[in-house]
């Protein structure tokens, strides 16, 4: 399994990498950190490697590094890393510009097989969409902090499954919230919901929304199917048969104290661009973060 | 649908989204092609105009790489039947585009000789440790600098300096203060007001001197460009000083310790080498080649001889050069300028001066007032969306058919290119600063409107009272 964390500045982005590397270790992951710096038109692109260049001959580190060397230190002090393996300094000159808007932190002497840092510089779109078609991530994680605008985007066009960390406390003792329908997401995302709920010890909740009132065979059969595999894993879970609007529903049986999980809307690409989607409405409106299984 | 699957309409929409801007310039130009030729203006004149919407529209958005936009201009104008193609070749190069790309391959060959730390204890040493006197040198250097050799390079070489005093300040280098601001604008605004004091300042003085020869309205040399401009320049550095200052005050008047430890990381570079020295020699020669040989031989001819020097002198190897060189500006610049030409050329320009000479008139009864505004106020608030070059490339023809002396109104549409004070992309060392992290776009806008607005009334005032003295 591969996992992107995507982040963005120490002040930010702190509970994105706790919770992004707790997943990835109790998934056993390989982990890429990313942070995609700012974007530089072309007229003044040259003259900006010009100024990197020079920047980093006078060991200052180039822009965007520092966020790469927080975060690399926060692992070292969370023990994400072995410390015994550990280089002492964050040298400036471990940056290899793999391409021109691609460059990757080389640390010597320390074997980090499944633990990457990125730089990238472009639009932020562009850069994560990119990044994840070229190297197959299963996995986007992804702060949810003044995002909200781009979540349509993210949702629209990354490829692969994506958490929005919105609202995250490291602190709070989190519940997972399943959203079952008829839709064949589903079947994914209680795959994810197990993963999830068995790597943290976390229970489940499974919701399931009927507008009408009335519940179609595809989504009790659904909802039968998840019951079936959560008990099969021993995992303890509850259910909430709720009527009405599905988004809202969900948004408030989640509060703030879920992390949601559910899978992406199957219409079709144009459909989803032009009047959205569960997934997307659901992240627009709640409080909390997000898990879409794609 | 179609059979495609919802991969692949995700992709094509997502192309779609990424080039609205292609796709829209693509309609409108084919829906104006059909539109008929208005009134005044011949066949050929309109499709020029309907290169230019499209090239505006194609740089402005960023939608497709800039090589791109130059190849498309070179194309629709032999496609258009605008000209012939070894006519469109002929008016793609010419000795702005010389200049363009001497000027910036000089720019590699000077930042590649390590002088820049020379240049910090340079600095340092004449400002001393008081935070304005820092940034008032950081303003005043940067500005004389990028006045002879160019402002992407003396961004360039500043940058470092900045950076290593406000990471020595103590102060986070991801973390804006008023400090860093400060130091980072004085270079950037400092670039900026240089650019205009003489020809070499920026690629866009020498399209503007290329244009008034090309046209047949009037020479001007070297040092007749400097008496015009560089006053404008003395006057702008105290006050662009002033205006940051109290825009962005810093909490710290005294930067004591980090110009120490500035000083102590300097020192250790040593001596000056005998190759900084022969880069320094060759510079020199080639402000005197721009001084006095220039009139014969043109700017251009002149930078090349000194990226001939640097390359033959083993200064700089071509790999260098080659990997550094902005070659999409300079095919960019090329081709905006072949569309300046051939805007002159079918009366596209002066069409489109009559237009907006009768529209403004409805604003202002004075015909001189008209064409000041034009040449000033448009081009200022273009260059912060374009690039300075380019808004002079394109504009350049159409103030000079506004008639007025040529050199009044061409020198100050290139000087009013060089406020680039209010957005980010609105010229190279705007972007460096941005480049940091210490600098948002929004920052942009509180002292440059300001400084853009003093700007303006400053050069309405030394064109009116002081170059008609000199002239």
């Amino acid at each position: 399994m591969k996992i992107l964390i995507a982040i963005s500045s120490k002040e930010y982005s702190e509970p994105t990498l706790d919770v992004g590397m707790k997943i990835s270790r109790e998934l056993n992951a390989s982990t890429t950190i990313l942070d995609v710096g700012e974007k530089i038109n072309e007229f003044s692109m040259k003259d900006v490697d010009l100024a990197n260049e020079i920047i980093e001959s006078w060991n200052i580190g180039r822009p965007g590094m520092d966020v790469l060397e927080w975060a690399y230190f926060y692992l070292i002090e969370n023990d994400f890393i072995d410390s015994n393996a550990v280089e002492e300094s964050f040298s400036k000159k471990i940056l290899h510009q793999k391409s021109s808007n691609r460059a990757e932190i080389h640390l010597e002497g320390l074997t980090l097989e499944r633990l990457n840092l990125i730089l990238r510089n472009g639009d932020i779109i562009d850069e994560l969409r990119d990044e994840v078609k070229t190297y197959n991530y299963d996995l986007m994680i992804i702060g949810g902090s003044g995002k909200r605008s781009m979540a349509h985007d993210f949702i629209q066009y990354i490829e692969s499954s994506i958490f929005i960390v919105n609202n995250f406390n490291p602190d709070k003792n989190y519940r997972i919230l399943l959203a079952v329908d008829d839709s064949p997401g589903t079947s994914k995302a209680v795959k994810y919901g197990v993963r999830v709920s068995q790597a943290f010890g976390i229970t489940v909740d499974l919701i399931l929304v009927s507008k009408s009132g009335e519940y179609n065979e595809d989504s009790t059969f659904a909802l039968e199917r998840a019951k079936k595999m959560m008990r099969r894993c021993g995992i303890k879970t509850e259910v909430f048969l709720k009527v009405g609007d599905p988004v809202l529903n969900i948004v408030e049986a989640a509060g703030e104290d879920h992390i949601i999980i559910m899978g992406a809307s199957t219409q079709s690409p144009l459909a989803k661009f032009f009047m959205g989607s569960k997934p997307l409405n659901v992240i627009g409106k709640s409080n909390c973060p997000v898990l879409i299984v794609k | 649908m179609l059979g495609l699957s919802a991969r692949s309409i995700s992709n094509i929409l997502f192309w779609a989204t990424r080039k609205k801007w292609l796709i829209l310039s693509f309609l409108l130009s084919l829906s104006s092609f059909y539109l008929p030729s208005p009134e005044g203006l011949d066949s050929s004149g309109h499709r020029i105009l309907i290169i230019v919407a499209v090239t505006l529209i194609l740089i402005v958005s960023e939608s497709i790489p800039l090589p791109a936009v130059a190849m498309l201009i070179l194309i629709m104008q032999v496609i258009l039947g605008i000209d012939t193609p070894d006519g469109v070749a002929s008016s793609f190069m010419s000795d702005s585009v010389f200049f363009i790309m001497g000027s910036l391959m000089l720019a590699v060959a000077i930042v590649s000789q390590g002088l820049d730390k020379r240049l910090a204890l340079f600095v340092i040493n004449l400002t001393g440790n008081k935070t304005w006197r820092i940034a008032t040198g950081f303003l005043a250097i940067s500005a004389i600098l990028s006045s002879f050799i160019g402002e992407h390079t003396v961004g360039a070489m500043m940058l470092p300096v900045a950076l290593a005093l406000i990471k020595n300040a103590g102060v986070g280098i991801r973390k804006a203060t008023n400090l860093s601001t400060l130091l980072l604008f004085s270079i950037a605004y400092g670039c900026a007001i240089g650019s205009i004091g003489t020809p070499s300042g920026g690629g866009r003085n020498v399209i503007m001197i290329g244009y008034l020869a090309e046209f047949g309205m009037a020479k001007i040399s070297y040092l007749e460009w400097m008496k015009y401009a560089y006053p404008m320049l003395l006057l702008e550095i105290p006050i662009t000083s002033a205006v940051l200052w109290f825009t962005f005050t810093p909490s710290q008047k005294v930067m004591d310790s980090s110009v120490r430890k500035l000083k102590v990381q300097v020192a250790k570079n040593g001596k000056m080498t005998l190759d900084q020295l022969l880069a320094i020699i060759i510079f020199i020669a080639v402000f005197l080649g721009w001084v006095f040989l220039s009139p014969y031989i043109g700017l251009g001819i002149v930078a090349l001889c000194g990226v001939f020097l640097y390359l033959s002198f083993g200064l700089v190897e071509w790999k260098q050069i080659n990997e550094n060189t902005n070659w999409a500006v300079i095919l960019l610049f090329g081709a905006a300028i072949s569309l300046g030409i051939q805007m002159k050329e079918t009366g596209a320009a002066l069409w489109v001066a009559d237009q907006i000479l009768s529209y403004l008139q409805i604003f202002f009864q004075d015909i001189g007032i008209v064409r000041w505004f034009t040449s000033v106020v448009i081009t200022g608030l273009l260059t912060n969306l374009l690039s300075s070059a380019a808004t002079v490339a394109v504009l350049g023809p159409i103030v000079l058919d506004m008639g007025g002396d040529p050199i009044i109104t061409g020198l100050m549409t290139s000087i009013a290119s060089a406020f680039a004070y209010l957005t980010v992309v609105a010229s190279p060392t705007c972007m460096i600063i941005h480049s940091t992290g210490l600098i948002t776009s929004s920052d942009y806008l509180k002292a440059g409107w300001k400084l853009f607005i003093i700007s303006v009334v400053l050069l309405f005032l030394i064109s009116h009272f002081y170059w008609p003295i000199i002239s």
